[in-house]
């Protein structure tokens, strides 16, 4: 039956590269492929094989000195312990091994047993961990050292984990039959928990120097105090077993990566041997489990996020909307719901609320002018990340509603009256937002020597008319990316994935920051023209608001183009285009 | 109300409609037939405006679906077999939306008796995701309604709803009809079509094969006068040789 199983897997492996590779046919693929691919070499697998093919290397930096090595080895211990102690607080359900749908239609109506059902998990928890242990390796390289032997210790602990967590769900179910309640569990975890805390700090209070300020002087010292407390008395024998499991991770020299390794092999027999005779049932669960990540995994690749977390809450309008009146606002009203399942009316309160108080603290302590030059520097870097990410987090236009687009396609609307009212949402956010940190900005800028004092309060005028046009104008590029090529950008069904993905989203990058460039220029002319002009006669604190009133002007006419060009677009969109997969 | 005139639709050397031409009139109720793949989905978005027409016209009310797209979607409505609605909307804010998307400025009262006719009153402040397959394909249905459509489309329109649900779905045609809206009905249940069209289109590969009342077409596609139902029919008429189809595999009599 195993041999079912194996082939199961295998032929889902297999048949899923043979599609990928079938699928470089089309350019699109094939150019996202070469890209992504060279981007994965040049920024990882470069090092990775670097570090496979130094195979005489020691495990780690040589260069790291044996006390620092077992800093690191009692960190590790200390932060596995930690996980399992959550692993045994936190969940609260029963033992469930999240299949698929199809999984759980052929596997569980089939004549096979429990135990092979539970190594057909584990089976697929190894293609996981094979690529979390390439990511984690990727990143411990910084370590120096073998890059296998850092694969091979990776890979013992996260399996060790893995196992660890099947195992402790199953003991969870099995006191939930015996009548033992989350809480009680929780309870006696922690009292455990307690004890082990008390027993050391009662050892460290008998046998350690009393603990003073000089232990907590610098980082060295702190190191040495938990050194101290961790190596000895009863946390040593605590810690031991998680320390044997990181050990071959951190092995000096490939003598004692062999000699690390018995041990921890052991550990992982004999939680495979927990979890194999383990007699719990875990169908029921599995298959509300399953049914739950179906749901949530079609949520997700339908574009809506939102929909895919869980306690989804219906949501008041942000305004009333009048039966008539012009149409984009329609779509404005809709989408703005969709934010509010994030940008809650609350949380504006909240984030005002807030905002005020730390206007009124910076106005207090705001004499210090170098703490107002640090707030001012803060909120103009939180500018900018508005710029830069916030057209790519607030997805509520075309990107999320692409997957609609027949729907969308009934109503009696021009296109350019759909595409204005789809990026209404995430600009009007994006604006109120930016708006509220330009408040602080100004607030602060009071308690700035006079002449900065003008000029900061004209950059932030700039930035009052600028910032909702540069808003549109940012946003409307991936909107007409989305609509150009739809199969190429996450939107709904299917979203791609491989390095072929990775490759078409850098293209993509790429694209969008060269069409960018292209529609700021006319719009930094303007800017620059008026500036020079203006600076000359009336000053710079007069020349920067004017100047950004023709630049906004300028990007408003585009903006304008751009949203009838959009409308264009999705009149012509044909909704039975190939989706992204 | 609804004039095709050479409808085509092309996918690259696919022809997926050809050449379709027929006409409805108000009060009508059009069966829309055919095997898989042979073009009513696409025939009904191209109608309804959703994809444009490779080739041919389409109007409704008198308005071209291409040049006149805002007049001619105004008056109609259509039904998919899926309900695809907005999951965070809630049952009213879905009606809300619809009202101003189509400027129907009672759409309060109105909104409130679809509401209670199709047994939603209730949960005027669910979330789709709160709902069962056949109340969202309800809401849906308030949704078109709510402007009073003249021309209404319907794919697999019974998809997921209880026998109780059927009949009502069945009734509210019927009544649309009545009321002298025009009706296509796309689907595969022919019970369904044999029961409430008025006239029956045949589709196969893309091309219109019969079109007529349920009798005319039995005249042509039967050997002898009334001797077929519809299912007999279409074997007929959709089957290459364009003989007649194996006779049902009976149940087994019960003793």
């Amino acid at each position: 039956m195993i041999a079912a199983l194996f082939y199961l897997q295998y032929q889902t492996a297999r048949n899923r590269l043979v599609s990928r590779v079938k699928r470089l046919k089309q350019p699109k693929y094939l150019f996202g492929a070469i890209v992504g691919g060279l981007y994965a070499y040049f920024y990882f697998f470069r090092y990775l094989f670097g570090g496979l093919a130094g195979g005489r290397q020691a495990a780690i930096n040589p260069t790291i000195s044996p006390e620092h090595l077992q800093m690191f080895e009692l960190g590790g211990a200390l932060a596995l312990f930690v996980i399992v102690l959550l692993a045994w607080i936190i969940p609260h359900e029963r033992a469930a091994l999240t299949f698929t749908e199809a999984e759980v239609a052929f596997l569980f109506p089939a004549p096979i047993t429990r135990r092979n059902l539970i190594h057909y998990k584990l089976l697929r928890s190894q293609l996981r961990i094979f690529f979390s242990v390439i990511l984690l390796t990727l990143f411990s390289r910084r370590l120096g050292g073998n890059s296998l032997f850092h694969a091979l210790g990776w890979w013992m602990i996260l399996s060790t984990l893995n196992l660890h967590f099947l195992g402790s769900s199953f003991a969870r179910t099995l006191l939930l039959d015996r009548g033992v309640s989350n809480w009680l569990r929780r309870l006696l975890v922690l009292g455990l928990a307690a004890a082990m805390a008390a027993g050391v700090w009662l050892w460290a209070k008998r046998t350690l120097p009393a603990f003073g300020s000089a232990d907590i002087a610098n980082f060295d010292s702190i190191l040495d105090y938990a050194q101290r407390l961790l190596t000895a008395g009863p946390a040593l024998y605590l810690l031991f077993p998680f320390r044997l499991v990181v050990r071959p991770f951190l092995a000096p020299d490939t003598a004692a990566f062999f000699g690390a390794l018995p041990p921890v092999l052991l550990i992982f027999l004999l939680h495979y041997l927990w979890v194999i005779f383990s007699d719990v049932t875990f169908e029921e669960a599995s298959v509300e489990a399953s049914q739950k990540l179906a749901t949530r995994i079609a949520a997700v690749r339908a574009g809506n996020w939102q929909a895919a977390k869980k306690n989804q809450k219906a949501r008041r309008a942000w305004f009333r909307l009048a039966a008539t009146g012009p149409l984009p606002t329609a779509l404005l009203w809709k989408n703005l719901i969709g934010v509010g399942q994030v940008f809650s009316p609350r949380l504006w309160i909240v984030l005002i609320t807030v905002v005020a108080v730390l206007g009124v603290s910076f106005g207090n302590i705001g004499h210090n002018q170098n703490f107002s030059y640090l707030a001012e520097m803060l909120i103009a870097i939180a500018l900018g990340y508005s710029l830069l990410l916030g057209p790519q987090l607030l997805r509520l236009d075309f990107r999320h509603d692409l997957p609609r687009a027949d729907v969308l396609k009934t109503f009696p609307m021009r296109g350019w009256q759909i595409a204005l009212g789809e990026i209404l949402a995430p600009v009007a956010v994006l604006v109120v937002f930016q708006w509220l940190l330009l408040l602080v900005g100004a607030g602060l800028v009071l308690y700035l020597p006079g002449k900065q004092t003008a000029l900061f309060l004209a950059i932030a005028a700039g930035a009052v008319v600028l910032l909702p046009v540069l808003d549109a104008l940012l946003l409307l590029i991936p909107n007409a990316a989305v609509l150009l090529f739809p199969s190429w950008i996450q939107t709904g069904k299917d979203s791609p994935r491989g390095i072929e993905a990775i490759g078409q989203r850098l293209i993509f990058a790429v694209g969008q920051m060269l069409v960018l460039l292209l529609a700021l220029l006319p719009a930094a002319l303007a800017f620059g023209g008026i500036f020079f002009l203006l600076k000359l006669t009336l000053g710079l604190a007069a020349a920067v608001p004017f100047a950004s009133l023709a630049a906004a002007i300028v990007l408003a006419i585009e903006a304008g183009f751009g949203v009838m060009l959009l409308g264009k677009l999705f009149e012509r969109f044909d909704v039975t285009e190939e989706p992204a997969s | 109300m609804v004039q095709v005139e050479g409808l085509t639709k092309l996918y690259g050397e696919f022809t997926a409609v050809n050449d379709l031409s027929f006409s409805i009139q108000p009060g009508e109720v059009v069966g829309l037939v055919g095997p898989n793949g042979a073009g009513k989905t696409t025939t009904l978005r191209c109608l309804a405006g959703i994809i444009p027409p490779s080739r041919g016209v389409v109007r409704v009310g008198g308005h071209d679906i291409v040049r006149d797209a805002i007049a001619a979607k105004k008056q109609l409505a259509f039904f998919t077999d899926e309900p695809r609605l907005f999951d965070y909307l809630t049952v009213w804010q879905h009606l809300n939306f619809v009202a101003r998307i189509y400027q129907v400025a009672d759409y309060e009262k109105t909104g409130n008796e679809l509401l209670a006719e199709l047994e939603l009153a209730d949960k005027k402040n669910a979330l789709p995701g709160e709902l069962s397959r056949g109340m969202k394909q309800k809401l849906a249905i308030a949704c078109g309604l709510l402007h009073s459509p003249r021309v209404i489309y319907f794919d697999e329109p019974l998809t997921g709803l209880d026998p109780f649900g059927i009949r009502r779905m069945k009734d509210s045609i019927l009544k649309r009809a009545r009321g002298g809206a025009a009706i296509i009905i796309s689907s595969h249940l022919l019970h369904l079509v044999e029961e409430i069209c008025s006239r029956i289109l045949i589709l196969k590969n893309g091309r219109k094969i019969a079109d007529g009342t349920l009798a005319e077409i039995t005249r042509k596609f039967s050997e002898q006068p009334g001797d077929a139902n519809l299912e007999e029919i279409f074997f007929r008429a959709t089957s290459e040789t364009g003989t007649p189809a194996e006779p049902p595999v009976l149940p087994p009599e019960i003793k």
